[in-house]
């Protein structure tokens, strides 16, 4: 859907984008966050990781990472800010300064982990 | 004041109380016997706070305490416990009677009344006692049969025992008892309002009186000079986005610059009572500049109409659909109708007002906001009130929830609770009243549609086309999703090679349009199925017989261009033909004198389980060898506990009480999507068989089922099972793509009375045949086809809400016992679907979408007045026939 001509009715479906990376379709929501984490390989990361800024994942980025993916095939949810706290010692602060767009659109985003399902798909 | 004596459940006590204080308030809050429920602001309307005084049955929310010396009252507590219930509370259970719960107490102490007094009571008899109390769910018809149980039972005709399911039949197409019925029965189980919060403000707001205008300022010194106010805040206050973002980010938490629709918050008041804090909110003075109001499409579209929202047109969204080449082919049609139809705006009508608590766990930047509503999708709202409040640590929980039918896909109640727990620091409880709670919610869109259905000589579809607008009111929430849903749908059970349709999405100043059980189909399926009758009238084809000659074949394609693998239409028009041939001899009799009796078919095919959808569920052996199965599953009345229960209790061969269900919070669950689009079973249900596979091939691998066994052969104890439909959308040109992964079909017959002097339209039989696949529950599939059609009628006949003049639920014109009808479902035909969860779908919404075309199509046979508008009012109808002359 694009809305970047707010003068004219929109139209298709509103959230959802497909977008071909590393050779396969891989589809989207509307924030750019994964639909399914089942289509996350390392190297989507690192592709979507380049895009917003960050040239290269380092190795506390990657071991936050993994944790969010381990923790989600786990519980089937993305972990509170508190969880990942618990589970890396760092900082809230200092968690969000790792990633560009901090930790839920950010370090959520490159992990993988999609945004809770809505009616809106 | 006035000191009284009174016994209650057995005991007496002493009240000392005003001359206002009515006993619902006294048993609530002084005794906390929550049982009683309050649903219709204390008018007498709903019947939800019926006890027994002095062997009456007797509403409490109108009775005062101080009339009441020497009174004896019983409340549902104390007629049985889940422990030890009493007879009519194992009637009410045993016979499916209890759905989302809320007016179930109610039901059973009237209940109680009637079999004191009459121990037999027959069908009208039963009515008569019970009209005053209202249910949304049922369609009263498992109620009547569980006031007929519970007589048997008193009068030692037969026992529970011998009524409850023979544990050797398995626990797989068995009615068990569901799992949260007891506790409903009994008062026991705890809606929002019922929660105890020790030292929990009450909240008012503040709302708008203008349809449209901008806020040019607010000013609540006066209210908080009130005595009992804690404190005010408007948006300024509140930390996040203020935004409750669904598909767009367009709707505020609380206004800051600008209204847009009647009754739109602005401001939220906390006080120690909710008289100081409605004081409170009513001294807050909000100066408006009021802007031009737009209550309807066309005059949103004008020339040179204001926007609603400056970000968006008003025509916001339109979404073409064409297949084939349709001018061709109605050019070649051999018979064409073409009409315009238009159904109403509507509330759902959850008995339940939108009662939300909020509290703060632990103390500073640390505390977690919990948040306990009435959601269908906790995690999604959770994540929605996290960007809206700009508050991280939460935990959201359901309580038991008195309906919604698609009302709690839309936040309501929450995000003000949640801001004011936020910054007032202290917890508060949010429990505005029914017509409050109507304000504040998203209802079910209305939709104006110009059709046009062509067929050839031989009575096959050629071609169809419906160019439908639909108001969305004042803000997103679903609307585009809504429009999707009706195209998907909106060529129902047939074949129609070609297809030109149309739909846009319009924005006004109305109540805001949402998830409305169904979303869509009903209302292209109210236009498609009466332009099918019509083109059967011109043809000179019975109106079954065109359908079943039109249905879609496996190999053929939905409006979407999808082609379709399974199609068991053909089997249900079978299956109601005989009785359609019953009825139409029954009518015949009735052509002669004011009173004309009609029957009028209508059908559908409801899509579940849309492309992309997904769903996860964990399962947990427990140290017991029973298992835990996680799923934010909701279950405001459905039966998914008894779905979730049932497939895990099958699958390993558990008994049920060894099936343990954490569904409620978002901390221990999975997010699995919302409990909306009929998708729980099939999505959800899916995933769940998914998890068992798993364990049973790990057990199988260890040799032994048991914890212990499973731990020492190193297999875990917990796993996640997942389903997922392939991805795809609409094209945004041609409205080409994929459809749902399976479809759940119905045909639905009614048989109606038209008196043609008042143009009063009765229903005396509505009969259905449905396929959903499997059946796992009867009884919970009867009680959704039940319910269903009970909301179907109304929305044929006399349901439309109009914004800030519907105000409870006599002006809304709630479904009664009086109004009620004679339901016959018809014992389902169960073809196993290709990916269905154990074969089986999903029925909650189908329920209701072939109602209201039925009705009308019977309305027509019976007297020739065809309604194109729905509801279809005794002025409507015989504006109709004064048409027709």
């Amino acid at each position: 859907m694009d809305e970047s001509d707010d003068s004219k009715p929109l139209s298709g479906h509103p959230n959802r984008k497909v977008r071909v990376i590393a050779g396969r379709e891989i589809y989207f929501d509307k924030e750019d966050f994964l639909k399914k984490a089942e289509d996350w390989t390392e190297e989507v990361a690192g592709i979507l990781a380049a895009e917003s800024g960050l040239e290269e994942i380092n190795e506390t980025q990657w071991r936050i990472i993994h944790f969010l993916r381990k923790f989600y095939f786990h519980y089937g949810r993305a972990p509170m800010n508190r969880e990942i706290k618990a589970e890396v010692g760092l900082s809230f602060m200092e968690l969000e300064a790792l990633f560009p767009s901090g930790i839920r659109r950010g370090a959520r985003r490159l992990a993988g982990l999609p945004n809770p399902k809505t009616c809106s798909g | 004041m006035k000191k009284i004596k009174l016994k209650i459940n057995g005991r007496t006590k002493q009240f000392v109380v005003g001359p206002d204080r009515v006993l619902l308030d006294l048993l609530r809050d002084d005794l906390h016997l929550t049982g009683a429920k309050q649903s219709c602001d204390r008018k007498g309307q709903c019947g939800a706070c019926t006890v027994i005084v002095n062997n009456k049955a007797t509403r409490s929310c109108l009775t005062k305490v101080a009339d009441l010396e020497g009174a004896e009252v019983i409340t549902v507590e104390g007629l049985g416990t889940p422990d030890n219930p009493h007879l009519i509370q194992e009637a009410y259970v045993l016979s499916g009677a209890v759905q989302c719960g809320y007016c179930t107490p109610g039901m059973i102490m009237a209940t109680k009344a009637l079999l004191d007094q009459n121990p037999d009571p027959d069908t009208e008899e039963i009515k008569k006692a019970l009209a005053r109390n209202l249910c949304r769910c049922t369609g009263y018809k498992k109620i009547i049969d569980a006031v007929k149980l519970a007589g048997r039972f008193l009068r030692g005709e037969t026992s529970p025992d011998q009524i409850r399911p023979d544990p050797a039949k398995g626990v797989m197409h068995v009615s068990l008892p569901r799992p949260s019925a007891m506790i409903k029965a009994c008062g026991t189980a705890e809606f929002a309002a019922d929660i105890k919060i020790q030292g929990a403000l009450e909240i008012a707001v503040v709302r708008s009186t203008e349809h449209h205008a901008n806020i040019k300022s607010i000013d609540t010194s006066e209210a908080e000079k009130i005595p009992g106010v804690i404190g005010t805040m408007t948006a300024k206050d509140i930390k996040g986005t203020n935004r409750l973002k669904f598909i767009f980010n367009d709707q505020p938490l609380l206004c800051d610059t600008k209204v847009r629709c009647l009754g739109d918050p602005i401001a939220i008041v906390v006080a120690e009572t909710l008289e100081q804090a409605k004081a409170g909110a009513a001294a807050v003075k909000v100066d408006y500049e009021p802007l031009p109001v737009m209550m309807t499409p066309a005059e949103a579209m004008a020339d040179g109409a204001v926007r609603v929202h400056d970000e968006f047109p008003n025509l916001c969204y339109q979404q073409p659909q064409v297949n084939g080449d349709a001018k061709k082919a109605f050019a070649e049609s051999a018979a064409l109708v073409e009409a315009e139809f238009s159904t109403q705006l509507n509330h759902q009508a959850p008995l339940e007002p939108e009662a939300c608590v909020a509290y703060l766990e632990g103390e500073g930047e640390d505390a977690v906001l919990v948040v306990i509503g009435r959601s269908i999708m906790i995690h999604t709202h959770m994540a929605t009130l996290q960007e809206a409040l700009g508050w991280e640590n939460m935990r959201y929980e359901e309580p038991f929830s008195g309906g919604q039918f698609g009302i709690k896909a839309a936040i309501t109640s929450e995000g003000i609770a949640g801001a004011a727990a936020l910054h007032f620091k202290r917890p508060v409880r949010y429990i505005p009243s029914i017509h409050e709670s109507m304000l504040l919610t998203s209802k079910r869109h209305p939709f104006t549609m110009k059709v046009k259905l062509g067929a050839d000589k031989d009575g096959k579809l050629t071609a169809y086309g419906n160019d439908f607008i639909v108001e969305n009111g004042a803000y997103m929430i679903l609307g585009i999703v809504v429009i999707l849903r009706a195209l998907e749908m909106h060529s129902g059970p047939y074949y129609i090679p070609s297809i030109d349709s149309l739909a846009r999405l319009v924005y006004t100043n109305n109540a805001a349009g949402g998830a409305a059980r169904g979303a869509g189909p009903p209302q292209v399926t109210f236009a498609l199925e009466s332009a099918v009758d019509m083109l059967a009238d011109k043809l000179g084809i019975d109106p079954l017989e065109f359908r079943l000659k039109n249905s879609l074949m496996p190999g053929q394609s939905v409006s979407t261009g999808a082609v379709i693998e399974q199609w068991p239409f053909p089997e249900i028009c079978e299956l109601i033909r005989p009785h359609y041939e019953r009825a139409k001899k029954e009518a015949a009799a009735f052509k002669d004198g004011p009173i004309k009796r009609g029957v009028g078919i209508a059908a559908h095919s409801f899509g579940i389980a849309e492309p992309g959808d997904k769903a996860q569920v964990a399962v947990e052996l427990d140290l017991d060898d029973g298992v835990t199965v996680y799923a934010a599953a909701a279950d405001p009345g459905e039966g998914n506990d008894s779905m979730l229960t049932q497939i895990t209790a099958h699958l390993l061969d558990l008994p049920v009480e060894k099936v343990r269900l954490v569904t409620r919070n978002t901390d221990q669950t999975t997010e699995t999507g919302p409990a909306a689009g009929s998708r729980i079973t099939y999505m959800v249900g899916g995933a769940l068989q998914n998890a068992l596979e798993q364990m049973k091939a790990a057990m199988k691998e260890a040799g032994d089922s048991t914890y212990e066994g499973m731990k020492k052969a190193g297999k875990p104890t917990r796993y996640m099972g997942t389903k997922n439909v392939p991805e795809g959308g609409l094209d945004p040109k041609t409205g080409q793509g994929p459809t749902f992964d399976s479809q759940v079909h119905n045909i639905q017959m009614a048989e109606v009375e038209v008196n043609t002097e008042t143009g009063e339209v009765r229903v005396i039989k509505m009969t259905t045949a449905v396929d959903p696949g499997p059946v796992i529950h009867p009884q919970n599939l009867e009680g959704q086809l039940e319910g269903g059609m009970d909301q179907g009628v109304g929305y044929a006949l006399r349901e439309e809400y109009i914004h800030g003049k519907t105000k409870d639920w006599v002006t809304f014109k709630f479904p009664t016992m009086k109004t009620a009808f004679d339901i016959e479902v018809l014992t389902p035909r169960e073809t196993p679907r290709a990916r269905g969860t154990l074969g089986g779908t999903g029925i909650g919404e189908m329920t209701m979408v072939s109602t209201a075309p039925a009705v009308i199509n019977a309305i027509k046979n019976a007297c020739g007045a065809r309604i194109f508008n729905l509801p279809a009012t005794p002025e409507k109808v015989l504006a109709a026939l004064a048409a027709g002359k």
